[in-house]
């Protein structure tokens, strides 16, 4: 696994090489880019990318902003953070069947940064992030104000930055809310940020009615910061912000494969932001896209290859077909041949070399098993690294941690193990700190790999669940990471590059893969919400019920006495009580006296006052015994 | 020491072996009544596992068993874990043995004392006095009541660490009858740094070794603290960090982990309100150590065994996180006060209450956490009822421990007019 960070360096200091030669000093840009890839099973990705690079040199430029937002400027400023990744999303990427995304992300809110600067500290990392995670909550709409100790982990191995550390050491922190649902509110402000708005441009395409009728969509949002030559005075400030959408055609209920751009968005295209240096639609014609009939005719076209593996995109260039004046909207059709009418595209695409998979094992809310699943389908050995954070209310033990191994082709796992090359664990404490483990280990090709690990579900306080308790609390996704020698399926944009079109014919020795697993959800036991009041009284009882009988027992006298001369018959008893109720007091002291001395006699105690005040009443009871009668009512008149 | 002890010794032994080998045993290892977090076979596999690999096991909230022994036993789990059934078999064997032994000197003690005593004695009291058959059915009982109370079997083949901490309590014991000062005071220190509630029984030790010398009391307590913090000390250069300090006596004390069990802590406070529960968590802790500590240590001061028994018993009603281990300790006590049963009025009671509610939990867990049809009341109720039923039992030995010292010097029938007096505490 070690070998993969020089070459991560290598490819670092490219970015910052590339960064100078395209920029002059105070040099904006701002690029917009837009790509529609056929999947198999009459699904369409659609994925937008919005760069804006700022080469804004010194740090005092920051004030003044011109197509970079305020609030990204204003972040460099308070932060010492250098990259920083959000994505909110809605849906799960299906690798099988889509192949691999541009961006990857996990449902529901996702964000990890890089901090580095001098003088930093841990806890003055822990501080900013918590800091950063608020200001994004409120730039995007979205509860990152959850993102804090609790949640948030230091990665070791897994994340990788993507900037050259000009001086002093690095901190990462990452955090995933499984929970967040994504929906308009985050994609209004997203959209804000960009320098048209959504008033024209690629941008103008995403209307919230029918981005959010996607079956997965995703909100990316990028931040770098590359600076020149360990010079923290000549920097570029470099922002992506992403949406990733998958339509199934099947819910637009057409009677044939169709779609276009007004089909998908609503609307067709307006024209390009005119502060965009570049504006372009990459529609991918080979593969699932191979059957389709592109309606206008593209006039250019981009064939690539990357790592053995080609692929052919159609190109619109905006600033070409807007070229003349006057108001007009531009509409992209695929048009599928006549004869699939109505009939599921079901040809399958080939199969990722990685694909993961992770589920929940066991039922009951008191323990489980969460089981990951990572399989290779390539020929060749793969270096795999999984990284997993447990949420603090989930107990898992690192000793039940196991990988077995099968061949991919058998149903069953055996006994076979494979051994961990590397683990790091940092235990989880509650209310404070989630587990986080990442192991590395090799797969051997055609292998699949059951990675489990033993959990308890843990009794929270009744004021730590969520309104809706039974629903469930969520584990976040895990990620697994590799290295592919080879560039099927692979569309992600290497580290140095910033446009979709720099991963054109980007071939490298290996392409660094993540993938994230599903999100779990266990039920943790639930108390009774509603009765506080009735537990508490009770507990107390029983503690007073003992509380009781050994305040008595050490503190009170041993008296000997008078069988009460009550009759045993219950109603009898009763009539009794009522009947000397009524008796005159001086009778009743009368015959008071009278029992004492036959009590004195008969005993021999020298008297009752004196004995008892003789006794303390912590002392020794058994010792003296006296005499005394026992009924209470006498008492009560004494 | 006959060949009956090693009988029933062997006997017992083999019923537990019987049982660890049955689905029983792994069962039970999860049984929430048995293995609490304090306690629990996984959790000390998780420690040992996390300490072989270089983590700091308290860094995290799993592990909650102190170092020395964490390190002790790490040997014994990584390479022979298949004999580890077979040694908490014999951990507990050991106990049994050090029980019987400790009763046996007691009863001697007892019998030893009553001849100094006897002419004090009223006549119709042979029956509260030890007779000689006491010297061999006591022991007996003893034994038996630990070998074969099904809640010390199941906590032995659960492989719960609370054997370990049986053995110390029974080592305890056994010094302090046999008057052995150092062992007992580094026992008991050993305990205290590993799960903090026994410290209480120092009441008992100072009662029998100060022997009324205040002077006495004071070094004896000085040399519990120092062997105290030497036991903190040792553990300490385990893993070289105090840690371990908060990972056992902090989260004991500060009650972090919910997971039910048959005590009165844990739904009490799930569903306290925040700002009321570190109030009433010094309260519980209170109660669970040194509020019955000093009027019981006054009124027993004579029976420093029995003060020992009663905060036994006390502590595993009242701790924050007890198990039935606990439970069946103190049980195989109660026939040292085999004379005092006579007074003992609620035997049947709290035999129903045991037996109910220690067969509802089962079901009643069951329809909680996996069923789905009944919810955390339920469970919490039959807690709360076992609970009851031991503290009646605690109550009752006191009670009737009150009543024999009455009627062994004042005779058990007082006439009073010819007429038969009432016993009662006022």
């Amino acid at each position: 696994m070690a070998r993969m960070y020089p070459v991560a360096f290598v490819l670092l200091l490219l970015v910052a090489l590339n960064a100078g030669a395209n920029l002059g000093r105070d040099d904006e840009r701002f690029h917009e880019e837009l790509v529609v890839r056929p999947l198999s099973g009459d699904h369409v990705n659609t994925y937008f990318q919005f760069t804006t690079r700022w080469h804004y040199g010194d740090k005092d430029n920051l004030y003044h902003t011109q197509l970079t937002p305020r609030v990204i400027a204003e972040l460099l400023q308070q932060f010492a953070v250098k990259e920083l990744h959000i994505g909110l999303t809605q849906g799960l990427w299906r690798y099988e069947t889509w192949g691999y995304p541009i961006v990857e992300a996990t449902s529901g809110a996702e964000m990890w940064a890089w901090f580095s600067g001098a003088n930093l500290t841990n806890r003055e990392v822990d501080r900013q992030w918590k800091e950063l995670a608020n200001v994004f909550s409120g730039v995007l709409c979205a509860s990152l104000n959850f993102v804090d100790n609790t949640n948030s982990i230091a990665p070791r191995h897994l994340i990788r930055p993507q900037f050259m550390p000009a001086n002093g050491r690095r901190f990462v922190r990452y955090a995933t809310l499984p929970r967040e649902i994504v929906c308009t509110e985050n994609l209004t402000p997203w959209k804000k940020l960009l320098p048209c708005g959504s008033a024209s441009g690629f941008a103008s395409l995403l209307n919230s009615g029918h981005v959010h009728n996607t079956k997965y969509h995703s909100l990316g949002l990028k931040v770098r910061v590359l600076c020149e030559d360990h010079d923290e005075d000549n920097c570029i400030v470099e922002l992506t912000q992403t949406a990733n959408l998958v339509y199934d055609l099947r819910l637009f209920e057409l009677s044939n494969n169709d779609f276009s751009l007004r089909r998908m968005f609503g609307m067709g295209l307006n024209g390009f932001c005119e502060l965009a240096e570049s504006s372009k639609i990459y529609v991918q014609r080979n593969e699932q896209g191979e059957r389709y009939q592109l309606v206008p005719e593209p006039v250019h076209e981009v064939k690539t290859t990357r790592g053995g593996h080609s692929v052919v995109y159609s190109v619109y260039d905006m600033h070409e077909q807007f070229k003349e004046p006057g108001e007009r909207l531009f509409n992209v059709a695929w048009l599928a041949p006549k004869s699939e009418n109505r009939r599921r595209n079901l040809a399958k695409p080939s199969l990722p070399p990685v694909t993961v998979h992770r589920y929940l094992l066991g039922h009951g809310q008191e323990r489980g098993r969460i089981v990951t699943e990572v399989t290779n389908s390539h020929y060749d050995t793969l270096p795999i690294m999984l990284q997993e954070v447990i949420p603090w209310y989930v107990h898992a033990y690192l000793h039940t941690l196991s990988i077995r191994r099968k061949p991919q082709r058998v149903n069953e796992y055996g006994r076979q193990r494979l051994p961990f090359k590397l683990l790091h664990y940092t235990p989880g404490k509650q209310r404070e700190l989630p587990s986080h483990l990442e192991i590395g280990f090799t797969l051997p090709g055609q292998t699949s790999a059951l990675i489990t690990i033993d959990v308890d579900y843990l009794l929270l306080k009744w004021l730590e669940y969520p309104p809706d308790a039974n629903h469930g609390h969520y584990i976040g996704s895990a990620i697994v990471s590799s290295q592919l020698p080879m560039g099927r399926n692979y569309t992600a944009l290497p580290p140095e590059g910033h446009l979709f079109e720099h991963s054109f014919n980007a071939t490298r020795p290996s392409y660094v893969l993540s993938l994230h697993t599903e999100a779990l959800i266990v039920s943790l036991p639930t108390p009774d919400f509603s009765m506080p009041y009735n537990v508490i009284c009770l507990a107390c009882t029983v503690v007073a019920l003992a509380f009781g009988p050994i305040h008595s027992v050490a503190t009170k006298m041993i008296i000997v006495g008078r069988q009460a001369s009550t009759p045993k018959n219950f109603v009898k008893k009763i009539f009794n009580k009522i009947f000397r109720r009524g008796k005159p007091t001086d009778e009743a002291a009368a015959e008071c006296e009278e029992l004492r001395a036959a009590g004195a006699a008969a005993v021999g105690a020298t008297g009752m006052a004196s004995a008892r005040a003789s006794i303390s009443p912590g002392g020794p009871s058994g010792d003296q015994p006296l005499l005394e009668d026992l009924d209470e009512e006498e008492e009560e008149q004494d | 020491m006959d060949s009956k002890f090693f009988k029933l010794l062997l006997l017992g032994g083999a019923v537990r072996f019987y049982f660890c080998r049955t689905p029983l045993a792994p069962m039970i290892g999860n049984r929430v009544e048995f293995a609490t977090p304090l306690n629990s076979h996984k959790r000390m596999q998780e420690g040992i596992f996390l300490l072989q690999n270089g983590i700091d096991p308290y860094q995290g909230d799993l592990v909650h068993e102190s170092p020395l022994i964490l390190s002790a036993l790490s040997g014994l789990f990584q390479k022979y874990p298949h004999f580890l059934p077979i040694f908490y078999i014999i951990l507990d064997v050991c106990t049994a043995a050090l029980l019987y032994a400790m009763s046996l000197r007691f009863v001697k003690q007892k019998q030893e004392q009553q001849d100094v005593e006897r002419k004090e004695y009223a006549k119709d009291t042979e029956e509260l006095q030890f007779n000689p058959l006491d010297k061999f059915d006591i022991p007996e009982l003893v034994i038996v009541a630990y070998l074969f109370n099904p809640l010390t079997v199941m906590s032995c083949i659960g492989m719960t660490s609370t054997v370990i901490s049986n053995l110390f309590l029974a080592f305890f014991f056994y010094c302090l009858v046999k008057g052995l000062l150092l062992p007992c005071l580094l026992v008991l220190a050993f305990e205290t740094v590993r799960s903090f509630y026994p410290i209480v029984l120092i009441a008992p030790l100072l009662l029998v070794f100060s022997r009324n010398s205040i002077r006495r009391g004071v070094a004896i307590s000085v040399l519990f603290i120092v062997s105290c913090l030497l036991v903190a000390i040792a553990n300490y250069f385990v893993l070289n960090s105090w840690n371990f300090l908060d990972g056992t006596l902090g989260f004991i004390f500060y009650f972090r982990d919910l997971q039910p069990n048959i005590g009165l802590f844990w739904y009490f406070f799930t569903e306290m309100f925040e700002h009321f529960r570190t109030m009433f968590l010094i309260t519980f802790q209170l109660n669970a150590t040194v509020l019955y500590l000093v009027p019981l240590s006054i009124k027993l001061r004579k029976e420093p065994l029995l003060l020992a028994t009663v905060l036994v018993a006390l502590m595993a009603v009242f701790r924050a996180y007890p198990s039935l281990g606990d439970v069946g300790f103190y049980l195989a006590l109660l026939p040292l006060w085999k004379r005092c049963w006579k007074f003992m009025a609620h035997g049947f009671v709290v035999f129903t209450f045991f037996l109910v509610t220690l067969s509802m939990m089962g079901a009643l867990w069951h329809l909680w956490i996996y069923a789905g049809s009944a919810n955390a009341n339920f469970y919490f109720g039959a807690t709360l009822a076992f609970s009851t039923g031991q503290i009646f039992l605690i109550t009752d030995l006191l009670f009737a421990h009150v009543k024999r010292e009455f009627c062994l010097f004042n005779g058990q029938k007082i006439l009073i007019d010819g007429e038969e007096a009432r016993i009662v505490l006022k």
